[in-house]
């Protein structure tokens, strides 16, 4: 309250009692008051939060941020009343877009005394088209109107700026039959589009040269009724009405969602299915339960195109000619086994874990080198120490690499298969002979995979049924 | 156990390239009553325990062992702070137990090892009657890997005493059983090795032969080849 007082240096109801004790220590009380204020720091503030408070005893220190301001608060000042002030004086004005003279005064500069009134020039006239008797003869009979008529829409035209609106509105029903606005406009239009083509006088705003083109506007009265009528009806909708249409947008867009969502899934099924397809690896019994949990909670069209997808991938299966070029590209790929991690950092673990396959490797890889384990009678998990940590994990690299080269070679043979299929069909009677270290390895040799994994179609699998 | 004084918790770093391996035996023996008891159709006593491989006093490093039961168990969260780190249940079924080991440097996170708690003999053969009072052993060899300790840590882990002046053994011969499987892994390693190169050279040959093969074909198609090539 006291503070308040003091920046609105309204008296301190107290102070202005003159006694002894503030004649003679007035102005102490005040210098102290001040030095108090600006030394003393409230008990439990922080230092550092104390220093950045404003005080007399560090005013003059500048500031310890550097400011973006740049030289804003530096520049000189605005020079108010440098230069002499101009004069006004209450004059009479002649506005020349009024036509009686009329004089009216306001405030002006004495400087721009001899101006004309500047908002005169805003007072935009429309030229409306005049015509003789014998163009009207000539160019502009019409069944529908007399010339009477046609000239009292001129002179209305002429008389409210062509305010379609309101020379409806002022239509002389008594001697004319009533006319829509629409009627009226496309008289109006047709006239000036005709005499635009055959006089040469510009008619102002109906016609606008571009390029040095005349371009009479056409004025379409069946498309404005069209228009307007369907304004009016959109207008005169009811409430239920228009309930109705927000929910059937509503619906509009559950069902667009809805299909988005079965395109998604089918494509996502798509992807599965050519993987599983084109795979080095054959996936078949892996498909069937991916298509089965899709199935469930799908409705009956997604059931259709499940089912459909299924006898696709029949045919696929059946189909050998698509084959070959996307098995090609399994052969490309390069093999390095498995990567186990390397060192780990400081701490306790326990040698077990090394053991552990990287997550990189797949489910089907591991399962497969699993298998391979068992069959050659070696613990899935053996006892832990460095040295068998070290093999185990070298000898499942290994199996992993021997692997994807089965593989890989099933697919090459499946290709040769392909091309000599194509080359005796392209040139019967004739074969090419494929290498005997490469013919029925895959049989044997995958077998293992084969065990786990089902066997119909997996290349190999095929091969014997061309 | 009384922690030596000159090392504080956070005293000093961890002691660069040093590697310290404590081998430990985890696992379970289970003994069958005989019959099913009347009152809560329990079958067996078993004992779950962790204990050294080594003949030395784990309880130097160790500070406590938590033995995770199955959920039926009333409190199945058990500590044991002592060595012997086991535990002795009656039940009728197996189950994973998680067997969390924690260390006397707070720096060095617990170890866990997961142990299935075995209590019949397997194949369990339809109808022949499980031994009575023989005990069945479960156990599993493993190696707690210290990487570089912190010294309180290396301190601790070098100043083992061992646990019986008698001997120490184990029920399984881990000897044994790590010398043959290092042996039979290294055999399949050499024979998975042979089996690559063999594949490899195969798989070149398999190539060789693919481009051959189209070549000829290429050839013979002069003038519809790439067509039909697309096609197929």
């Amino acid at each position: 309250m006291a503070d308040i007082l003091d920046i609105l240096d309204i008296e301190h109801p107290g102070a202005g009692e003159i006694s002894r004790d503030s004649i003679i220590h007035g102005d102490k009380i005040k210098k102290k008051y001040i030095t108090a204020k600006s030394v003393k720091r409230p008990e439990g503030m922080h230092r550092e939060v104390f220093a950045l408070l404003y005080n007399d005893s560090n005013k003059d220190l500048p500031p310890l941020l550097p400011t973006d301001s740049g030289k804003a608060y530096k520049q000189t000042k605005a020079k108010l009343g440098m230069r002499k002030a101009r004069k006004w004086t209450w004059a009479p004005f002649n506005n020349p877009a009024r036509k009686d003279n009329a004089v009216f005064h306001h405030w002006k500069r004495a400087s721009d005394e001899a101006k004309e009134y500047p908002f005169a020039q805003f007072n935009k006239q429309v030229s409306i088209p005049s015509y003789t008797e014998s163009e009207y003869n000539q160019y502009l009979k019409s069944e529908d109107w007399s010339q009477a008529e046609t000239d009292h829409l001129m002179d209305m035209c002429q008389r409210f700026d062509l305010r379609f609106i309101v020379i409806h509105d002022r239509w002389d029903r008594a001697a004319f039959r009533d006319r829509s606005i629409e009627d009226l406009k496309e008289r109006y239009y047709g006239i000036c589009a005709t005499l635009s083509k055959v006089k040469t006088n510009p008619w102002s705003n109906t016609v606008t040269t571009v390029n040095g083109e005349k371009r009479i506007y056409h004025y379409d009265a069946e498309h404005e009724k069209k228009r307007k009528e369907q304004l009016k009806r959109l207008f005169d909708r009811t409430q239920d009405q228009i309930d109705e249409e927000q929910m059937l947008l509503t619906e509009l867009k559950k069902i667009e969602a809805r299909k988005r969502e079965r395109e998604r899934k089918t494509q996502d099924l798509q992807k599965l299915i050519s993987r599983a397809d084109s795979g080095n690896m054959p996936v078949t019994n892996t498909v069937p339960n991916n298509t089965e949990a899709t199935h469930t909670p799908s409705n009956v069209s997604t059931n259709n195109i499940v089912r459909r997808h299924d006898r696709k991938l029949h045919k696929k299966k059946l189909s050998t000619q698509q084959r070959p070029v996307r098995t090609m590209e399994t052969v490309t790929v390069e093999w390095s086994g498995i990567k186990f991690p390397e060192a780990r950092s400081t701490g306790v673990w326990l040698r077990s874990q090394r053991m552990k396959l990287p997550p990189g490797v797949g489910q089907r890889k591991t399962k497969a080198i699993e298998q391979e384990l068992r069959l050659m009678n070696i613990d899935i998990a053996p006892t832990p120490t460095e040295a068998i940590c070290k093999h185990f994990n070298e000898l499942r690299s290994d199996l992993a690499l021997a692997l994807d080269l089965k593989n890989a070679l099933a697919a090459c043979e499946f290709d040769l298969q392909a091309l000599r299929h194509q080359y005796e069909a392209l040139n019967p009677g004739k074969t090419l002979p494929i290498p005997a270290s490469l013919c029925n390895t895959t049989d044997g040799e995958t077998k293992p995979m084969g065990e786990i994994i089902d066997v119909v179609g997996s290349p190999s699998a095929l091969n014997s049924t061309i | 156990m009384s922690l030596p004084t000159d090392f504080g918790p956070d005293s000093g770093g961890r002691v660069k390239g040093l590697v310290i391996v404590k081998p430990i035996v985890y696992g379970n023996v289970a003994r069958y009553f005989g019959k099913k008891r009347e009152e809560d159709g329990h079958t067996h006593q078993w004992t779950v325990y962790v204990k050294p491989y080594a003949n030395e006093d784990m309880s130097a490093y160790i500070k406590k062992v938590h033995f995770k039961l199955h959920e039926s168990y009333a409190n199945p969260n058990r500590i044991v702070m002592k060595p012997p780190y086991e535990l002795t249940e009656t039940g009728w079924g197996e189950f994973e137990i998680v067997i969390k080991i924690y260390f006397h440097d707070p720096n060095e996170r617990p170890v866990t090892v997961y142990h299935i708690l075995k209590l019949f003999q397997s194949p369990v053969t339809e109808g022949a009657p499980p031994i009575v009072g023989r005990a069945l052993v479960s156990e599993s060899y493993e190696e707690i890997v210290f990487q570089e300790p912190t010294q309180l840590m290396q301190h601790l882990l070098n100043s083992v005493k061992p646990i019986t002046n008698g001997p120490w053994t184990h029920d399984t011969n881990f000897e044994e059983k790590k010398e043959k499987t290092l042996e039979k892994i290294i055999a399949a390693q050499s024979k998975v090795r042979n089996e690559i190169s063999e594949l490899k050279e195969k798989l070149h040959l398999a190539k060789e032969t693919i481009s051959k093969f189209k070549d000829e074909i290429a050839k013979i198609q002069n003038n519809t080849a790439s067509n039909v090539l697309v096609g197929v």
